[in-house]
C-alpha cells in the first residue's frame, strides 16, 4: 500500500515489520500481483478427448457470484487445456486410478518447477484444472445429471433464486492427516496402502476396493517424485549460485527434499514436507485453498522445532522458514490472477490453529506458538494462512497479553479466537447425537480444530462438508406468512422471464386466520422442516454425482478411514463424515418471529393481514408499522431473556431437524452450524421484506450475530445472548462438557467490532483481556474482533489504490477491504460506527 | 428487608453495561436522575432534572405526528426543525413516547425497582469477576435518592459485587455516611477549588463539598470506610483546566487527604453530548468547544504531579487533540461502540 497516503491521514494501519531482505523481497513481489513474471495461475490439462472436462462446477455451487460464469469457465478451461500424453493402459483403468495417474503426471512431468529468489521452501505451482479423466460414457452420463430442468445446476439455481440459500458438494474444508505424513513419510503412507492392498482377497483386488487402493498407492508416490524434481532444481541452482550463503541454502534444500517421502527430522524438513503435502491436496482437488487447514500446527511441528533448536538452529532462522511458508500459502490467490484483483473470491482459508487445551485440561501454549504469533505479527497484513488462536479457562496471561497486544496493533484482529470449552461441548454434542463417542470423547476432544473460517472438526479423520449447505432460515418465515408460497413472482434478472408463484412449501394455513401465536409458530416450524428437507434433497443431487465422478485419491491417502474402508473421501471414506448445514439469517429470523408475536398477537399493533400487506409492499406506505417492528419489537442480542428464549427455540427447532437428515448416496449425517460466509449480504437482495422491519435489499443478520444495530446493550450483553442461543451453561455441572452446552458442533461465527479507544492504555487492555475471559465463560465458540475506524474505511472506498493491503475480517474470513463488494464495505462501515453514520 | 424498603424505587436514566470508565475493571454503571449542581459544561444534561423528561430526536423522527395526536395536554407542536415540546405544559405522562413508532419521542428517566436493576446488573457478574470490576452508582447524583441508593448498594454488596459510588459530594454528611458501609469505593468529583468560581460554574459554592471530602478522608483513615477513594477533576478548557485550579486541588489533597487517595483522575472534556442538549432544547455554550490538546492536558497533569501529591496517583484520561494536527484519530467526535449510551446506539442508521 501507499504508506505516505496512510501517514497523511495519520491513521494507524498495521505495517509489516522485522522482515529480512529475503522476506521483504518475497512479500513485495507477492503484492505486485498480476504484474509478476512468475505466478501460480491455473493451468489446464486434458486427456485430449473431445468430451473432456476440467472445471467441476459443483464446487462453485456455494459461490452464487460465479453462477453466470459456470459455462464460460468450463469452456475457457477446455480451450486452454494442454494435452497430456496418456499411459497406454489409461482408459482400461478405473476412474480413481485414471485421476491419480493424471494428477501425478501433470504435477511431476508437465508443470514446471521453480524456486523464487531467496525462497527456503520448494513447491511453486500447484493451481491446476486437470482433466476429470472421464471416458465418453461417464462424461455424457455426468452431464446428464448437471444439465436440463431436473439437472442439479437448474435445481441449485432455483434454490438460490427463491431465497432458500445454496448447496453443493465442495472441496477441502478439512484437516488432512499431515501429522502422520510428516512422522512416517509418504514412504510409510505408501507402505501401509500396499499392505492393505496385498491383504485383499483376489476378488476385492479386482473390484472397487482394489481399484481405490491402487489409485491411492499411485497418488502416494506423487509427493516423493515431485520432491525429487525440486531437489534436482535446487542442486542446479546451487551450482550456478555465486553467493556462498545462498548456495549453502540451496544445497541444504536439495538435501531436505528427501522429505516428504522420508519422515522429517529437522524443522526445515518438516515445514518443507508439510508444504508439499499440503499444496498437492489443492492440486488433487483442483481448487485453491478451499479451507484445507493445517490444524494444531504448533503442536505437531513442535518436536521438529525443539529438535532443530537443540541442534543449533537459530530461532530467527526458524521464523524465516515459517515466513517463506506464509508466502507460499498466499499464492493460492494466483489461481485466477488473470481476471484481476478480485478474482472469484478473496476468502480461502487455510487455517492454522494455535494454543488451546490439551490432555487433562493442560494448556498447550509453547515456544512455537509464540514464534508463529511473532511471524503473524511481522508479516501481517497478509491473508494466509489464517490463524485461529484457541483460548480457554487456563490460557496463560502471557498469551492473553500477546493476543490483546496484537489486536490493539491491528485494524482487525489478525486471528480468530476459538473458545475451547464451548467448542468442545459442541463436538461432544456431535458425538452424542451421531453415536460416534468412540471417535470423539473426553479423552481426545481437545484435539478438535477449526477449518475454513471457524468450522470445528477433528483432525486427520474428519470431513464434515462445512460449507456445503447454506440455508436461509428466514425463508420459513415467508412461507409461514404466505401458506407455503413465495411472496413475489420471481423474475430472472438476465432473461427477464417470470415464473408463476407455486405451492412450493406445505400448506400450513392462512396466517390471517391464525388466532394465536402458537398457530403461527407451528406453521413456521413446519416450513422450517420443509426448507431443511429441500436443502438435503438438493445436496443429495451433487453428492451423488461427486461420489461417482469426482474421486480425490491423493487427499484420500491423508484421511483416516479411506484406506481402511477402501473408499475415496468423496465416497464418505473418512471416519467422521458429516455434511454441515450452515444457517443464514438467524437473528433476522428470530427478530422477525419476535416482531410477528409483538405486533400481531401481544400488542395488537396491526392485524396479520396488514403485516403481510406491508411486507408485500416492501414497507412502502407502512413506515409507521415498519418503525414499530424495528424499534418497538424485542430483539435478540440484548441479553433480554424473553427474546433470547425465542432465539433458543428457533435454534433447537432447526438443529433437531438437521440431525435427522442423511445423504442417501454416502450416508453422511447432517450437522448444524452457523458460518453464513457472505450470503447474508447477497441473499438480502433476494429475500423479501421481513417482519423485523428489514426491507428487501437490506442485508440479513450475520451468522450468530445479533441483527445489525440491535445489540444496544453492548458487547457483554451481545456475548451473553450468543452463549444462551447456543445452549448456555448448566451451573449444576451437567451439559456436554464442564457444564457447557453448544448445539452447534460446527461452531458459530460471532463478530464484535470495537473502537480502538478500548485498547488505548494498559489499563484498558487489561479490561479487554478480562472481557475475553468472561467471553470464555458466557459467550460463543468463535469470536472475531474488528477494530476499525469508519473514516479510514470511507477513505479506502474513495482511494482503494492506497489501501490495497487493508485487511478486514468478516464472519471469520479475511478479505482485503478494497476487494469486497460495495455493499459489504458499507456494512462493515455501518457496523464499525454504531451511531457515527 | 422491611415492607417499607421493598417499596423503594428510584428514578434512573439507564444502566450502561461494560463501562470501562467508571472505576476499576468492567462495570455496570447505573445513572441516577437528578443533580444538585448544574455545571455549565455538564456531559449528562439529561441527568440534572430529577423529573422524567420527554425528549425528541430529529434523526429518528418519521414526521408521522403520532405524538401530537397522543398528547392530551396539547404540549407538542410541529415546527422547524420538528417537534417542539412546551415544557411548561408537558407533564411527562409519556403518552407520546408510547405512541411514537420510532423512539424519536423518548423519555429520560424511568422509575425502577432495586430488584429489577439487580437482575440486570448480575447478568455481567462473570465479567466483573474476571476484571476486578463491579457496579457503579453515578448520575446525576446518587445521594439525591439516598434510600434507593443505599438499598441498591447493600443488595449488590450482598451479592458479592464490588460497589462504587460516583458523587459530587453536594449532600448532607449524614446522607453520605449512611452509604459508606455498603460502598467499596467512592469516586469524588472535585471540579473547582475556588468557591466563587465553583458557584459561577455549577450554581453552588463548594463549601459543603470540601467539608464532606475532609470528613470522608477522616472516615477512611479511622474506619476504613470507604475502602478506596478516587478524586475526579474534569478538565474544561477555560474553566477548570487552569494551572491555579489544578495546583489548588493538589494542595487540598495534600493537606487533607494525605496518603489515602488511590487516584486523582483528570478527565478531559469532549463535546459528544451536543445532541443531548439539542434533544432537550437547550443551547449549549460548549457545543463548538474542541478537545484539549495533548500538550495542555499533559502540562496540567505535570502540575498535578508536582502539586505535592504522590505523583503516581495522577491519571489523565479522555480524548485529546494533537496540537499540530487537525486530523488525528482522537480529535474527531469519536463515538465509542463500547461506551455508547442507549440512545446513541439506537440512532444508528440501520435500514436507511
Amino acid at each position: 500500500m501507499n504508506t505516505s497516503a496512510a501517514r497523511k491521514t495519520a491513521q494507524k494501519i498495521k505495517e509489516p515489520k522485522n522482515l529480512s531482505a529475503r522476506i521483504t523481497w518475497l512479500r513485495d513481489y507477492y503484492f505486485q500481483g498480476a504484474s509478476r513474471a512468475w505466478n501460480n495461475e491455473f493451468t489446464a490439462w486434458t486427456t485430449g478427448t473431445s468430451w473432456d472436462v476440467q472445471f467441476d462446477e459443483m464446487t462453485f455451487y456455494i459461490v452464487p457470484e460465479t453462477y453466470p460464469f459456470l459455462q464460460p469457465f468450463r469452456i475457457s478451461m477446455q480451450q486452454n487445456a494442454k494435452p497430456v500424453k496418456l499411459h497406454p493402459d489409461f482408459w482400461s483403468w478405473s476412474l480413481p486410478e485414471r485421476k491419480a495417474w493424471f494428477v501425478k503426471e501433470v504435477m511431476v512431468k508437465c508443470v514446471p518447477q521453480e524456486i523464487l529468489p531467496g525462497d527456503l521452501i520448494a513447491g511453486g505451482r500447484f493451481n491446476l484444472q486437470t482433466s476429470m479423466c472421464w471416458n465418453e460414457k461417464e462424461a455424457k452420463e455426468r452431464d446428464g445429471f448437471i444439465y436440463g430442468k431436473k439437472g442439479v445446476r437448474a435445481q441449485m439455481k432455483w434454490f438460490h433464486d427463491h431465497g432458500y440459500g445454496n448447496s453443493g458438494a465442495t472441496s477441502g474444508h478439512l484437516i488432512p492427516g499431515y501429522e502422520r505424513a510428516l512422522k512416517i513419510g509418504w514412504k510409510g503412507v505408501c507402505k501401509d496402502l500396499e499392505e492393505r492392498y496385498n491383504a485383499l482377497s483376489p476378488k476385492d483386488k479386482k473390484g472397487k476396493r482394489g481399484a481405490q487402493l491402487r489409485a491411492m498407492i499411485t497418488a502416494s508416490t506423487m509427493p516423493g517424485e515431485l520432491a525429487g524434481k525440486y531437489a534436482n532444481l535446487c542442486e542446479k541452482l546451487a551450482a550456478a549460485e555465486k553467493n556462498a550463503t545462498r548456495r549453502d541454502e540451496l544445497t541444504q534444500m536439495a538435501k531436505n527434499l528427501r522429505v516428504p517421502w522420508e519422515p522429517a527430522q529437522t524443522f526445515w524438513e518438516a515445514v518443507q514436507a508439510l508444504w508439499l503435502t499440503h499444496m498437492l491436496v489443492m492440486s488433487d482437488e483442483n481448487y485453491p485453498g478451499p479451507g484445507v487447514s493445517f490444524g494444531r500446527i504448533d503442536q505437531y511441528l513442535l518436536p521438529y522445532w525443539q529438535y532443530s533448536l537443540k541442534n543449533g538452529m537459530d530461532r530467527e532462522f526458524g521464523k524465516e522458514i515459517l515466513k517463506c511458508f506464509w508466502i507460499h500459502a498466499n499464492t493460492v490467490y494466483d489461481a485466477m490472477i488473470g481476471i484481476g484483483n478480485q478474482g472469484i473470491t478473496s476468502g480461502y482459508g487455510q487455517l492454522i490453529t494455535l494454543a488451546g487445551v490439551g490432555p487433562g485440561g493442560r494448556d498447550m501454549t509453547n515456544d512455537l506458538t509464540y514464534a508463529m504469533l511473532e511471524v503473524i505479527d511481522d508479516m501481517s497484513p497478509l491473508l494466509e494462512p489464517k490463524p485461529n488462536v484457541r483460548l480457554h479457562r487456563g490460557t496463560p496471561e502471557e498469551l492473553l497479553d500477546k493476543v490483546v497486544d496484537m489486536i490493539s496493533m491491528s485494524q482487525g484482529a489478525p486471528f480468530l479466537l476459538n473458545f475451547d470449552e464451548r467448542s468442545m461441548a459442541g463436538m461432544m454434542c456431535e458425538a452424542r447425537k451421531a453415536g460416534v463417542t468412540h471417535l470423539i470423547n473426553e479423552n481426545n476432544v481437545h484435539d478438535y480444530s477449526p477449518v475454513g473460517c471457524l468450522e470445528n472438526t477433528m483432525q486427520g479423520n474428519d470431513r464434515s462438508g462445512t460449507v456445503d449447505n447454506n440455508l436461509d432460515l428466514l425463508k420459513a418465515v415467508e412461507l409461514a406468512l404466505n401458506n407455503g408460497k413465495d411472496f413475489h413472482v420471481f423474475v430472472d434478472p438476465i432473461t427477464g422471464k417470470s415464473e408463476k408463484i407455486k405451492q412450493d412449501g406445505p400448506k400450513t394455513g392462512d396466517a390471517v386466520a391464525f388466532a394465536t401465536w402458537e398457530q403461527f409458530w407451528n406453521s413456521y416450524a413446519e416450513q422450517t422442516r420443509f426448507i431443511i428437507k429441500r436443502c438435503a434433497e438438493l445436496y443429495e443431487q451433487s453428492e451423488s454425482i461427486r461420489v461417482r465422478f469426482c474421486p480425490t485419491p491423493y487427499l484420500s491417502c491423508l484421511v483416516k478411514g479411506c484406506a481402511e474402508k477402501g473408499l475415496d473421501i468423496t465416497e464418505g471414506g473418512a471416519e467422521l463424515s458429516f455434511t454441515t448445514l450452515e444457517a443464514i439469517a438467524f437473528a433476522t429470523t428470530v427478530d422477525s418471529l419476535l416482531a410477528v408475536k409483538h405486533l400481531v398477537f401481544d400488542k395488537k399493533e396491526c392485524t396479520m393481514a396488514e403485516l403481510i400487506q406491508a411486507l408485500k409492499a416492501n414497507w412502502k406506505g407502512y413506515e409507521k408499522l415498519q418503525a414499530k417492528a424495528r424499534f418497538k419489537a424485542p430483539k435478540y442480542g440484548r441479553d433480554d431473556d424473553e427474546a433470547d428464549a425465542m432465539a433458543k427455540a428457533v435454534m433447537d427447532l432447526w438443529c433437531e431437524e438437521t440431525w435427522k437428515r442423511r445423504t442417501v448416496s454416502t450416508n453422511r449425517q447432517f450437522r448444524p452450524g452457523m458460518l453464513s460466509w457472505n450470503y447474508w449480504v447477497g441473499d438480502g437482495f433476494i429475500l423479501p421484506a421481513s417482519p423485523d422491519g428489514r426491507p428487501k435489499g437490506r442485508f440479513l443478520s450475520n451468522a450468530i450475530c445479533p441483527s445489525n444495530g440491535a445489540d444496544i446493550n453492548g458487547p457483554t450483553a451481545n456475548a451473553n445472548s450468543v452463549g444462551k442461543a447456543l445452549g448456555g451453561r448448566d451451573t449444576a455441572g451437567k451439559g456436554d462438557l464442564q457444564g457447557y452446552y453448544n448445539c452447534l458442533p460446527n461452531g458459530a461465527s460471532h463478530t464484535i467490532t470495537i473502537n480502538p479507544s478500548l485498547l488505548n492504555s494498559p489499563e484498558h487492555r487489561d479490561k479487554f483481556k478480562a472481557f475475553l475471559q468472561g467471553y470464555t465463560e458466557n459467550g460463543g465458540s468463535a469470536l472475531q474482533i474488528n477494530m476499525l475506524d469508519a473514516d479510514m474505511l470511507r477513505d479506502a472506498q474513495k482511494r482503494p489504490e492506497d489501501y490495497r493491503s487493508l485487511l478486514v475480517r468478516i464472519t471469520g474470513y479475511n478479505a482485503y477491504f478494497t476487494s469486497i463488494g460495495r455493499e459489504l464495505q458499507d456494512e462493515v462501515i455501518a457496523r464499525i460506527s454504531h451511531g457515527a453514520l | 428487608m422491611s415492607a417499607n424498603e421493598k417499596n423503594i424505587s428510584g428514578t434512573v436514566l439507564r444502566i450502561q453495561r461494560m463501562s470501562t470508565e467508571d472505576g476499576p475493571g468492567i462495570r455496570s454503571t447505573i445513572f441516577f436522575k437528578g443533580c444538585p449542581l448544574s455545571c455549565v459544561w455538564c456531559h449528562n444534561p439529561e441527568s440534572i432534572s430529577p423529573q422524567v423528561q420527554v425528549h425528541w430526536a430529529k434523526t429518528m423522527c418519521l414526521g408521522c405526528r403520532s405524538c401530537i395526536e397522543a398528547c392530551s395536554k396539547g404540549a407538542l407542536a410541529m415546527a422547524q426543525p420538528g417537534i417542539v415540546i412546551d415544557r411548561l405544559v408537558c407533564n411527562s405522562c409519556a403518552a407520546c413516547v408510547q405512541a411514537c413508532p420510532s423512539t424519536a419521542m423518548d423519555i429520560y428517566g424511568e422509575n425502577c425497582k432495586p430488584d429489577d436493576l439487580a437482575h440486570e446488573v448480575m447478568k455481567d457478574k462473570v465479567y466483573f469477576q474476571k476484571s476486578g470490576g463491579g457496579v457503579t452508582l453515578s448520575g446525576g447524583e446518587p445521594t439525591m435518592q439516598p434510600l434507593f441508593a443505599k438499598e441498591l448498594l447493600s443488595a449488590f454488596q450482598q451479592s458479592g459485587l464490588h460497589t462504587a459510588l460516583d458523587t459530587c459530594g453536594q449532600c448532607s454528611w449524614e446522607t453520605l455516611e449512611a452509604l459508606l458501609p455498603h460502598t467499596d469505593m467512592v469516586m469524588y468529583d472535585l471540579k473547582e477549588i475556588d468557591p466563587d468560581k465553583h458557584k459561577k460554574f455549577t450554581g453552588i459554592s463548594n463549601t459543603r463539598i470540601l467539608e464532606n471530602l475532609i470528613r470522608l478522608g477522616r472516615s477512611m483513615k479511622e474506619r476504613g470506610l470507604p475502602g478506596e477513594l478516587w478524586i475526579r477533576t474534569p478538565l474544561i478548557p477555560d474553566f477548570t483546566a487552569t494551572p491555579q485550579n489544578i495546583k489548588g486541588i493538589g494542595a487540598f489533597i495534600k493537606e487533607h487527604l494525605g496518603e489515602i487517595i488511590g487516584r486523582w483522575e483528570l478527565c478531559t472534556f469532549n463535546n459528544l453530548c451536543t445532541h443531548k442538549y439539542e434533544s432537550l432544547g437547550i443551547d449549549w455554550a460548549f457545543k463548538k468547544t474542541g478537545l484539549i490538546s495533548h500538550e495542555e492536558a499533559g502540562s496540567l497533569a505535570s502540575l498535578a504531579r508536582d502539586s505535592g501529591v504522590d505523583a503516581g496517583i495522577v491519571h489523565l484520561s479522555g480524548p485529546m487533540r494533537n496540537a499540530d494536527s487537525t486530523e488525528s484519530m482522537v480529535d474527531r467526535p469519536h463515538k465509542s461502540v463500547i461506551n455508547d449510551d442507549v440512545s446513541e446506539c439506537r440512532s444508528e442508521g440501520g435500514y436507511a
